[in-house]
């Protein structure tokens, strides 16, 4: 009987088709950890010119209270200033902007098409919706500033410049409703049927079942995806860039608040971009400004997305 | 079924609870609510097409156009698209084969501009030898040995191939390129591109679709490339951009009609197409013949074919298109590769029990949260890393290639699980069962089954790299551009970049003009993409039954 | 299950199972519950299960089961679901190791040697132990390249198409498909897919075949063909069933093992012992319906 365990071999040494196995794993295990290097290189080369870790940092050169407490951001003109508040005061009158447009819209487009559309209008609704987010968004900014700031203006009691908020707003609305919509109405189709059976059988309509069951059910998924559209308002560049301008405004009263969207104005992406095409080479503090800069965009859209990540969550948990 | 209709006849048709006479005040209330709903989701579709029927507008000056011009184009294009498309409804046939026809068309376009901008413009013939040479003959053969035989070195073999073939490719550059000139451009394409795609035709014809004979299809692919070659000469077109066409274009195209007629219920989708080439033809025709006033259109032959220009009549954009296609080219092969490869290790080799397991979950976290990052932050990757510290040039097609790639990286890798994840794990455990390693299962089971759907996956996120600005910026890519690049180091420009820098340009020809055209080039490129992505994705769900 | 099924069988059982146990020179002696037992006639046990106990995480699937599987019949293991003889029969070809969660303990010997013994690498394991899944999963490729599929991976030299027609024969599906080996798999009715897929398991000639539940998703008439197809198969190969249908087990096993609730081997023996004259009153009100 051990002479037979002896014969019976099963320890598989398969020479050259295992050396194979470990080459296989060895390169799919290194692309993986590309990823894992994407990160670590982002923060490290955000961190690195802001704080000074290799070289002297944008930090030394201005402190941390100047840069998130000083309302002027003027980084070509002597005296060279750099507060940030100015460009997140624009940043955030953008995407409240464009959030009043998304939100709305694309969470009734998600009812719609979770509630009430049929198999064929989905069918055609959907990918027509997902060509809204595919559009490049440099297009985007042109059409805000050739076409929609011109129409807008026209309108009488509206007085636009060239380059203002309110379109870019209004443009960028347009584009992220597609983010708000799929995943609220992926939300919004997890609810189980039970749930409306139960509603219906108490005599309920269609729209008392979708606004006071299916909403209320579907509620940390669809927050969810305002704040995925919110954060990606916030990152978002090129729209501003063409069609917001350049123009450093942090708001003396309230009354300055909404006259702001008529005007040029700069947010945290336009003011990105504006060092970008002037200064790449290193060495200055515009282009460490640009990596502190940098610095919060990120922070702020890696902590929207890991807010809209545990929501997203919470709602697979209910009902997986 | 009986939803379709439902905003005509109102809410609740199915329950019906709401035609109560009681009802009537909620029911109201639900068919305005119905309504809003339907409203707000073609608020922001209506919008985008008005904004999109300006930009056709102005970019091909479709005012100057005289009346029965329209006439021809609604007779001609706009009624047979709309008739087309209701018929596709009844006829889902038709549909297919008008979009398998308009994407094998508009594809091969593509794809045919691929090779020659890469071939012809930027490498040059005699390059793209010595590295057919060293590279793709030695990979090409592995993959036709490996199919016929059984070999478990193949695999291996081809990835050394692929890591030592340019590298003596390189190495040999020199006298390669003498050898090459023997043969002169056109001699090299019939040899390493015309003969393969022959061949591969052969195969097509004879085998896989089983259309006839693949001999004669082979000879007639051959006999085809050498009598277009006086055809061409004549026209005025280089006979090396005639061979490539043929490969990328005529013979895929041949194939998929010859396909089509094959099949006598298929044959009716031939009717729409055909009718709005012939449109087409007319149109173009009709201001030169009969009169007729036509459009004056800036996206023209001269726009696609010429350099940027201070003046809006010279204005082209030539060096951007060169730039873009290169650059995609170069982020489609990265991303596959590396999105693939950790597409199947997270779905295939990672650990999910123990320590391994969370380090793999943070990995799969961390993806997702990549998938978020503003792209102009991706743009300050770049810039700190591939062009200040790694020394690879501001504006480069490598610093951009690099860090478009890590860019659409997350998305490619979403999509990739999505369609691993898809293969039903039966087919797993049967492999698994019959004692095979899990490159065995990978190779053999999971990749041909998942391979239409990453990509598809990877089609759309090369979409979103094509139209990518705000990082090319901040890697310092030029606001100018007058050359196209001939190699991995040189400068580029790319589409959305010029669109970007001509929107600073102040006058109407510009505004209206110039940039309306650059913008109908970039949407016609990435609606060719897209189309082809979703007949992937129509075929790849038809398999899945 | 339906009458058809019954009349269709009930006559061949009668006529194949004596002939196969008085074939057979058994000497297991029967064993139970926890104790484990040596056979008298050494060479003929094939698989050896040693208080085994599998863990899917904190829950315990398999409790100390120990039996002795002879070589050369057909081993049927039966009991109601959930109660851990499917997680058995992935513990002999370590099936369960793709499940990470999955813990086992305890001595699972294959001709002696201990397959969960560290030098031990599964898939060679596997290689010797053929498995049959329930639902039929050919590959989406043509029959041929199915049944070729495990000699290619395993890299087995010899004629192709002699040892593809041969496993096709040996699967009684040769005739059906001979002049169609081109075409897919999937194209195959439910039945001639389960009989490819045991074509492909027995092309690599496995020392064992394990089969779970391999008729549970056809029709009657398939299922008597897998039936009469186990059968012949047992003429060469050991073969171990999991099903949960009690007819077939006893129409087409030699042995039978009984798991009840909680991963629990309560009985194990011959057949007709178990189905006859049970020494356990559960595994009685078990096969006469009263439990389960």
């Amino acid at each position: 009987m051990s002479n037979e365990a002896d014969e019976f071999n099963l320890s598989g040494d398969r020479g050259f088709l295992d050396f194979r196995e470990s080459i296989y794993h060895v390169v799919f295990l290194a692309c993986a950890a590309i990823s894992v290097l994407t990160t670590i290189g982002i923060i490290l080369s955000l961190a690195g010119p802001a704080f000074g870790i290799f070289q002297s940092g944008f930090f030394q050169d201005v402190s941390l209270g100047e840069f998130l407490l000083t309302t002027d951001f003027s980084p070509k003109i002597s005296p060279v200033q750099f507060g940030v508040l100015p460009l997140v005061f624009g940043t955030l009158l953008v995407t409240v902007g464009a959030a009043a447009i998304a939100l709305p819209f694309g969470l009734l487009t998600a009812i719609y098409l979770s509630e009430y559309a049929g198999e064929r209008r989905r069918a055609v609704l959907k990918p027509m919706l997902e060509v809204l987010a595919g559009v490049p968004t440099v297009v985007y900014g042109y059409f805000a500033l050739v076409y929609v700031t011109p129409f807008l203006d026209a309108i009488p009691g509206i007085d636009l410049g060239t380059f203002n908020a309110l379109s870019a707003a209004l443009v960028m609305g347009i584009m992220i409703i597609p983010m708000v919509s799929s995943i609220s109405e992926d939300a919004m189709s997890a609810v189980p049927d039970s749930l409306r059976n139960a509603s219906y059988g108490l005599g309920s309509t269609k729209f008392d079942v979708s606004t006071g069951v299916v909403v209320p059910a579907a509620a940390s998924g669809i927050a969810s995806s305002f704040i995925l559209a919110i954060s990606r308002a916030v990152g978002e560049t090129m729209i501003v860039v063409v069609a917001a301008g350049t123009t450093d405004r942090f708001p003396g009263g309230p009354g300055e608040v909404l006259t702001a969207f008529f005007k040029s104005t700069q947010t945290m992406t336009s003011a990105m971009v504006q060092l970008g095409t002037s200064d790449l080479a290193g060495g200055t503090t515009a282009y460490r400004a640009l990596f502190a800069i940098g610095l919060v965009l990120f922070v702020l859209t890696l902590g929207l997305n890991l807010l809209s990540d545990v929501l997203v969550r919470r709602y697979e948990e209910d009902y997986d | 079924m009986a939803t379709e209709t439902d905003p005509q006849t109102g809410p609740g048709d199915a329950t019906g609870e709401t035609r109560t006479p009681f009802g009537e005040v909620s029911r109201l209330s639900g068919i305005v609510f119905e309504y809003l709903t339907l409203a707000a989701s073609m608020f922001g579709i209506l919008s985008l097409g008005i904004l999109l029927s300006y930009v056709f507008w102005d970019a091909f000056g479709l005012e100057t156009a005289d009346p029965v011009w329209y006439a021809v184009l609604v007779g001609t294009v706009g009624l047979p698209l709309v008739g087309q498309a209701l018929y596709a409804r009844r006829n889902p046939v038709a549909g297919e084969v008008a979009l398998e026809l308009g994407s094998t068309l508009l594809g091969g376009v593509l794809a045919g501009l691929a090779l020659v901008v890469v071939l012809e413009v930027i490498a040059g013939s005699e390059v793209w030898f010595a590295y057919f040479l060293t590279t793709v003959l030695p990979l090409g053969s592995l993959y036709v040995y490996g199919q016929r035989n059984e070999a478990t070195w193949v695999g291996l073999a081809a990835l050394g191939v692929l890591i030592v073939g340019p590298a003596i490719g390189t190495a040999a550059l020199d006298p390669l390129t003498t050898v090459a000139g023997l043969f002169g451009g056109p001699g090299i394409y019939l040899l390493s591109m015309v003969l393969p795609a022959a061949l591969l035709c052969r195969y097509l014809v004879g085998e896989f679709l089983e259309l006839g004979n693949g001999d004669y299809a082979a000879g007639a692919t051959l006999a085809l490339a050498v009598v277009g070659i006086p055809v061409v000469d004549t026209v005025g077109v280089a006979r090396s951009v005639w061979l490539l066409f043929l490969v990328a274009l005529v013979m895929p195209f041949g194939i998929v009609v010859a396909k089509t007629l094959a099949v006598p219920e298929r044959r009716v989708g031939f009717v729409a197409p055909a009718v709005i080439i012939v449109g087409i033809g007319l149109l173009a025709v009709l201001p030169e013949t009969v009169g007729v006033a036509g459009p004056s259109p800036w996206f023209d032959w001269q726009y696609v074919t010429s350099n940027p220009s201070r003046f809006a009549d010279q204005a082209g954009l030539y060096p951007a298109i060169i730039g873009s296609v290169f650059m995609i080219v170069a982020v489609a092969i990265l991303t596959l590769i590396v999105g693939v490869g950790t597409a199947v290790y997270l779905e295939e080799y990672a650990p999910s029990s123990g320590i391994a397991a969370s380090v793999v979950r943070l990995i799969r976290i961390n993806i997702s949260n990549l998938a978020g990052v503003p792209s102009v932050v991706y743009g300050l990757l770049g810039l700190a890393v591939f062009a200040n510290t790694l020394r690879l040039g501001f504006g480069t097609v490598v610093t951009a290639a690099f860090t478009l790639s890590l860019l659409i990286l997350p998305i490619v890798i979403i999509s990739s699980r999505e369609a691993i994840r898809s293969v039903p794990d039966s087919l797993r455990d049967a492999s698994y069962g019959m004692g095979a390693t899990r490159w065995q299962t990978v190779r053999n089971v999971v990749m041909p089954r998942a391979i239409p759907g990453i990509l598809t996956g990877t089609i759309l996120a090369l979409g979103r790299a094509i139209g990518e600005t705000a990082p090319l910026i901040m890697i310092g890519v030029a606001t100018s551009i007058y050359s196209t690049p001939s190699g991995l180091f040189d400068k580029i420009s790319a589409m959305p970049m010029q669109i970007f820098v001509w929107a600073s340009f102040p006058g109407e020809e510009f505004q209206y003009g110039v940039l309306a055209a650059g913008v109908v080039t970039l949407l016609v490129v990435l609606l060719t993409m897209n189309s082809i992505a979703i007949l992937l994705r129509n075929k790849f769900e038809r398999s899945e039954i | 299950m339906s009458k058809n099924e019954n009349t269709i069988t009930t006559e061949e059982s009668t006529d194949a199972d004596p002939k196969t146990t008085d074939e057979k020179l058994i000497s297991t002696e029967v064993t139970t519950g926890t104790e484990t037992g040596r056979t008298a006639a050494g060479g003929r046990t094939i698989i050896e299960a040693r208080n085994v106990d599998v863990y899917y995480d904190d829950l315990r699937a398999l409790d100390d089961v120990s039996l002795q599987i002879p070589e050369g019949q057909v081993t049927a293991m039966i009991g109601p679901s959930g109660c851990g003889k499917s997680t058995f029969l992935r513990c002999i070809n370590r099936m369960n190791d793709l499940v990470d969660a999955a813990r086992v303990e305890g001595d699972l010997l294959l001709k002696n040697k201990n397959v969960y013994d560290d030098d031990v690498d599964p898939v060679a394991l596997r290689r010797r132990v053929g498995m049959v899944f329930q639902e039929p999963n050919p590959f989406p490729k043509s029959i041929y390249d199915n049944v070729a599929y495990g000699r290619r991976i395993q890299g087995l030299d010899g004629d192709m198409d002699e040892a593809v027609e041969q496993a096709l024969r040996r699967a009684a599906l040769w005739d059906e498909v001979k002049d169609q080996l081109d075409k897919s798999g999937l194209d195959l009715s439910g039945g001639q897919q389960q009989r490819l897929c045991i074509a492909r398991a027995i092309a690599v000639d496995p020392e064992v075949v394990l089969m779970d539940e391999p008729a549970s998703a056809l029709d009657p008439i398939a299922t008597s063909k897998i039936e009469d197809l186990i059968d012949e198969l047992a003429e060469e190969y050991t073969v171990v069933i999991v099903t949960h249908n009690m007819q077939q087990a006893a129409r087409i096993s030699d042995k039978t093992a009984v798991f009840l609730t909680g991963g629990e081997l309560i009985e194990f023996g011959d057949t007709e012992k178990i189905f006859e004259n049970p020494e356990h009153q559960r595994v009685e009100d078990y096969i006469t319906g009263k439990f389960g």
